[in-house]
């Protein structure tokens, strides 16, 4: 049976940017919740999150010993801080934009 | 075991001065080291300093440099900084006649030179070399190379690390990498070899860990509502120790906190590959680190290791490209939301009408979809908002061109619905310095030092 699970009660997660790409670290809560992350919070779902916004490619790297996962995000913040449109210029407000998620977690 | 004491003073330009103060008064340390520089910051200093040759590096190093340098020399702690930006001759010059000032002759001052290469790009080309974007992946400079403002390469610590070995109280230098100026204090006093890589990759690590000011002590944190003094801002404090551990603190008797949870929020910031966290002086791999809590405020970090630094720096060319014009102007109840459409409607028409060139536009909604975009659920009950202001943003050829999108949304004062108002005074327009990411051969960037004696 799939669960609904809101990805801010599984994670912390502090976003940042280096030019166009935008960076998530997503911290889980606990040792259970970095199990749920590491098998559903994939970089393809991360991308559908994002649709809209990010325009590049996702990717995903695992810290186990941190229980937390890294989301690396090109073409993502309109051009990058200096010319970019958006009012998020650092792409700061993009790691709660994620917690937004709900994740379909199978038991 | 030896141990130093290393504070991060600074996270970027018009970073918090009291904090700096409270760890030299009270933080125990032996060094500070300041990062004022952020992605754009090169380009506008190269600006100032084209405008004006006696500027160009951070104006905060004066006034920081007064209230900091009577307590660096009483307490016997060493400063080291990027805040000379575009201009590292003229911030000594500057920190020297604040030292004279202060009546502090005798102080050596270490300037750490060679990460401009702006004037070197022509022959750089000239020799063949491709500067390939690393972001976009086009294959050399020609669309830009005649609109390029400055061209900094990210350099690591080795100047420092001379300069500190000469005995400079004060080092400033450029484009210095953000974690260099903490990664100087501690190969020089513990006589770490540069390369051994695993030494590298912990100074990386926990220069990083403590780059950022309160970044890894509750600034910018998921954590923010355990802080019950919100204005008590805590810079942080690195406790080194010779075989690569370290505790990350802060002044005793200081706000906000230091926890394993505040440690590990900076530790995944602005990393891509954790395996391989690329710096001029090594490559940092966080993977096998581990946190643990020694007490209140100290977290012990372990297990940094290393690979050998790349061979090529990371080299940040600044170029102009166009101008933003922006406004905003607030709508209200009834109809907030119709009214902020109406508003949209309108500036699209009148941009269209006066044949505005528009290479990219952008309308937001304050308070409804500014921040979160399209991922922003619009609220339910839409009809009985407050209010709404609306922010336009266009990409566009001119300074007179970004001007009238200013113009456009002032004319809503008077000609859009009921009730719009507060225009207050927009931004001026600005000039958009894009940015083009690229690498070139480290041994093209050798470092200079020159000492310098306060007289």
């Amino acid at each position: 049976m799939a669960r609904q699970m809101p990805l801010r009660e599984l994670a912390w997660a502090r976003s940042g940017d280096k030019g166009d790409i935008s960076n998530i670290g997503v911290m889980a809560k606990t040792p259970a919740a970095y199990e749920i992350l590491k098998r559903h919070l994939t970089a393809a779902v991360v991308k559908a999150h994002f649709t809209g916004i990010v325009k590049g490619e996702v990717v995903r790297y695992d810290l186990d010993n941190l229980h937390s996962l890294e989301f690396v995000m090109r073409n993502a913040l309109g051009g990058g801080a200096t010319r970019t449109l958006m009012m998020d210029q650092t792409g700061k407000a993009f790691g709660p934009n994620l917690l937004r998620l709900v994740l379909n977690v199978e038991d | 075991m030896k141990s130093i004491r290393v504070g991060c003073g600074s996270a970027s330009w018009g970073d918090m001065l009291d904090p700096a103060v409270e760890l030299a008064e009270r933080g125990e340390v032996q060094y500070i080291g300041f990062d004022h520089l952020a992605e754009l910051t090169m380009s506008i200093l190269q600006r100032m300093k084209q405008k004006d040759p006696s500027r160009g590096y951070i104006p905060d190093l004066v006034p920081w440099m007064k209230r900091l340098l009577p307590v660096a020399r009483e307490k016997g702690i060493r400063m080291l900084t990027n805040a000379g930006g575009a201009n590292v001759e003229a911030a000594g010059e500057a920190v020297a006649q604040v030292a004279r000032g202060l009546g502090h002759t005798g102080l050596k001052l270490g300037l750490v030179f060679g990460d401009d290469v702006l004037a070197r790009i022509p022959a750089f080309r000239a020799q063949g070399l491709k500067f390939q974007n690393l972001d976009t992946g086009e294959e050399d400079i020609d669309r830009i190379a005649d609109r390029i403002v400055s061209a900094n390469a990210y350099i690591g610590s080795e100047g420092q690390i001379q300069a500190l070995a000469e005995g400079a109280s004060v080092v400033i230098t450029g484009r210095a990498t953000d974690s260099s100026v903490h990664i100087a204090p501690m190969v020089h006093e513990f006589g770490w070899a540069t390369d051994d890589w695993d030494l590298m990759g912990a100074a990386i690590a926990i220069g990083h860990i403590i780059e950022c000011s309160s970044g890894c002590a509750g600034g910018m944190s998921n954590f923010w509502k355990d802080i019950k003094e919100p204005w008590r801002v805590a810079f942080p404090i690195a406790e080194v120790y010779e075989n690569g551990d370290a505790v990350i603190t802060k002044p005793d008797g200081s706000g906000r906190m230091v926890t394993e949870m505040t440690v590990k929020e900076h530790l995944v910031y602005e990393v891509h590959d954790p395996t391989r966290y690329i710096m001029a002086d090594g490559i940092s791999d966080f993977s096998k680190c581990q946190l643990s809590t020694l007490g209140p405020d100290r977290i012990k970090v372990t297990g940094f290791t290393g690979t050998k630094r790349p061979d090529t720096l990371k080299l940040c060319l600044g170029y102009e490209d166009g101008w933003i014009g922006e406004s905003e102007i607030s709508v209200c109840w009834p109809d907030a939301y119709e009214k902020a459409q109406f508003c949209e409607k309108f500036l699209r028409g009148r941009f269209a009408a006066l044949q505005l060139p528009i290479t990219e536009m952008r309308v937001d909604f304050i308070g409804l979809n500014s921040i979160h975009g399209p991922l922003a659920a619009l609220p339910k009950d839409l009809e009985d908002i407050n209010e709404v202001r609306v922010r336009v943003a266009v990409r566009t050829t001119s300074k007179e061109n970004a001007n009238l999108v200013r113009r456009e949304v002032t004319h809503l004062w008077t000609h859009g619905p009921v009730g719009t108002t507060a225009v207050i005074s927009p931004p001026p327009p600005r000039q958009v310095i894009s940015l083009w990411p690229t690498l070139v051969p480290r041994e093209l960037v050798p470092q200079t030092l020159v000492m310098k004696e306060v007289r």
